[in-house]
């Protein structure tokens, strides 16, 4: 129980001369909620696509439960239980909502055919329980067609309908109207209820204070802020990210 | 869950506004990405059939011996323009489908010629020609490298090689019986090639609308981040989609050296840009990501129409191209249209 769920020791990522991330040791623990904050560029993003699998680190190590991991692929990190709210969605505009919804894990039968019916009556279900966002009326409106907010709420419901211990989102509030962010806000801080740790990534700290645990706070690749919400205030936090 | 505003739903009464009858139908089907090309196709077969039905002695287009000819001369390109079109909703091109169209053929009888079964040559030079698509996108991919720069040094390279196994004279494909009534033979009143052509039609248009491997197909070409960012690997699906359009070339191949009985090793040139013309025309996005089956099925046998009247006008040969050519590019300003519509 002492190990987390996810850490990284010296993680470091280099974009070809540029080095995004430095020497960065994160971690996550169990039913956490963990601010990810820092100014545009700082490397917020490059560490969830890292923990994501679909960029991987150029050295450092990764433990997950205590163990020593390679998340390489999509398929590696799936396997620890993270899912991800991408920054820029990772939705195909040709394609309807219910085929991104579930993308890469499509429901099929032993020839491997798609059960369609099923999938976009639980594409509508999951659109309109969990953080429901008004305006989608069919999970065959193409993706493309949606508004900036509602292509939001799909990639918000792929990733909570088959979130399981591990769930990153990436400024998911971006394009939420005041009404949808609330209701987000609410989802993710009663995800600890659920036996889902969260790390949320948001330029609001306001936001951030509310409902997360412990902050992160990054600065041209490097960590350099790691405290708890006992520890520090809205004002401490802000003047930490504008100083940093 | 958790609903803080409690009433908070408000879905707007339907903003949406459907026009009925004739005009809502039309709507509805020119939003499909094969809707364009069923309207042209319908409309274009009811102008000749009109016209064939009033001009009955001038323009043959009903006589059976047409309806015939058009459905022998459709398949060849049709097969080929199938994978091709395929491949480009993966988001990828191969230009050397025509000259794998050749060269399979043409070893095909050599090994038909050496003693080999077609029965078992067939396969084997299907499969050749799904090994050298596959390496032409090995290579891009690998590399880094447009498919389109290296399956046009492939295309070259294979016609080449024709020539080099074979030598520039027609050769004999003296398949079994059993093999030209197979492929070249006929089932009741339509002819194999046809068949072939439109079980294959059938085959990957369930593949491609109602197959996991088709969800991946037009993921990985409308947007390869967001698929590999989901656990598809654009790499692995793209190399199915090459071998399948080399696949499609050598069975096009292999079927038209059963019908006619030889091959001439300089056949095959253009039908790679034909096939990508057909493909266009029945409404695949030259960026991937959008097409259909059904659209490729009849942007083939629309080009062959065209073809057919032109023909049956006596008009010189070059028309033909003037035809086509400006067809394409309708066809791409229609498909982008389109594809503006969906949002882009
Ligand atoms: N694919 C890439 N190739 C090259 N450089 C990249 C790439 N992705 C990110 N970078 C660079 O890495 C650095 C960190 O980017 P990252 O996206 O992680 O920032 P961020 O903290 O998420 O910023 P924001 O708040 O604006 O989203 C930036 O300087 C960026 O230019
Ligand atoms: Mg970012």
């Amino acid at each position: 129980m002492n190990a987390p769920l996810l850490e990284t020791r010296g993680v470091t990522k280099r974009y070809g001369n540029l080095e995004a991330l430095r020497g960065v040791d994160f971690h996550i623990s169990a039913n956490e909620i963990v601010a990810l904050l820092g100014d545009n560029g700082a490397g917020k993003s490059t560490l969830v696509k890292l923990l994501s699998g679909i960029n991987p680190p150029t050295s450092g190590e990764l433990y997950a439960r205590g163990e020593k991991v390679t998340i390489n692929t999509r398929q590696e990190s799936e396997d620890i239980g993270i899912e991800t709210i991408y920054q820029d969605m990772a939705v195909v505009d040709d394609m309807e909502i219910w085929r991104n919804m579930f993308l890469g894990r499509e429901l099929r039968n032993a020839l491997g055919f798609l059960k369609e019916a099923e999938m976009k009556s639980m594409t509508m279900n999951e659109l309109s329980s969990g953080v429901d966002i008004s305006g989608i009326d069919s999970a065959d409106q193409l993706v493309g067609s949606l508004s900036g907010g509602q292509k939001q709420a799909v990639a918000i419901a792929r990733a909570v309908h088959f979130r399981k211990s591990i769930l990153l989102l990436d400024e998911p509030t971006s394009a939420l109207s005041v009404r949808e962010t609330n209701k987000l806000l609410d989802y993710i801080s009663n995800l600890r209820g659920r036996g889902t740790s969260a790390v949320f990534v948001t330029h609001n700290i306001y936001h951030a204070y509310e409902i997360c645990d412990r902050f992160v706070v990054m600065s041209h690749g490097t960590k350099v802020h790691d405290i708890t919400k006992a520890e520090t205030s809205v004002d401490d936090l802000t003047q930490m990210v504008i100083n940093s | 869950m958790a609903d803080t505003n409690g009433n908070a739903q408000a879905v707007a009464p339907s903003r949406i506004t459907t026009r009925g009858g004739l005009r809502g139908l039309l709507d509805k089907l020119l939003a499909t990405s094969a809707g364009n090309i069923i309207v042209a196709f319908v409309l274009i077969q009811l102008a000749c059939i009109i016209a064939g039905l009033i001009w009955s002695e001038q323009f043959r287009y009903l006589s059976p011996s047409n309806i015939s000819i058009m459905l022998k001369a459709i398949p060849t390109l049709g097969i080929i323009a199938l994978g091709v079109g395929f491949l480009m909703i993966a988001g990828e091109f191969d230009l050397s489908v025509g000259s794998i169209y050749a060269f399979t053929a043409v070893v095909c009888s050599m090994l038909i010629a050496a003693g080999l079964s077609a029965w078992l040559a067939a396969p084997l030079m299907i499969v050749v020609g799904a090994a050298i698509s596959m390496s032409n996108g090995l290579i891009a991919m690998r590399f880094l490298l447009p498919s389109f720069i290296v399956s046009l040094g492939a295309m070259l390279f294979w016609k080449g090689m024709i020539f080099f196994v074979h030598g520039a004279q027609a050769i004999r494909f003296s398949g079994s019986e059993s093999f030209k009534e197979a492929f070249a033979g006929s089932l009741g009143p339509i002819q194999m090639p046809f068949v072939w052509f439109f079980v294959l039609t059938v085959l990957f248009h369930f593949t491609l609308r109602h197959h996991r491997f088709g969800n991946h197909v037009f993921a990985v070409g409308g947007n390869a981040p967001a698929a590999t960012a989901n656990g598809v690997r654009p790499m692995q699906v793209k190399l199915i989609c090459f071998a399948l359009a080399g696949a499609c070339a050598a069975l096009s191949g292999i079927i038209s050296a059963a019908r006619v009985g030889s091959v001439t090793p300089a056949q095959g040139g253009g039908l790679e840009l034909q096939a990508i013309a057909a493909a266009v025309i029945g409404g695949v996005a030259l960026t991937g990501g959008r097409g259909s089956m059904i659209g490729v099925f009849l942007g083939s046998a629309l080009i062959y129409t065209i073809q057919d009247v032109l023909l049956l006008m006596r008009a010189p040969g070059f028309y033909l191209d003037i035809f086509v050519g400006a067809l394409i590019v309708f066809a791409a300003i229609a498909n982008q249209l389109v594809g503006r519509g969906a949002g882009k």
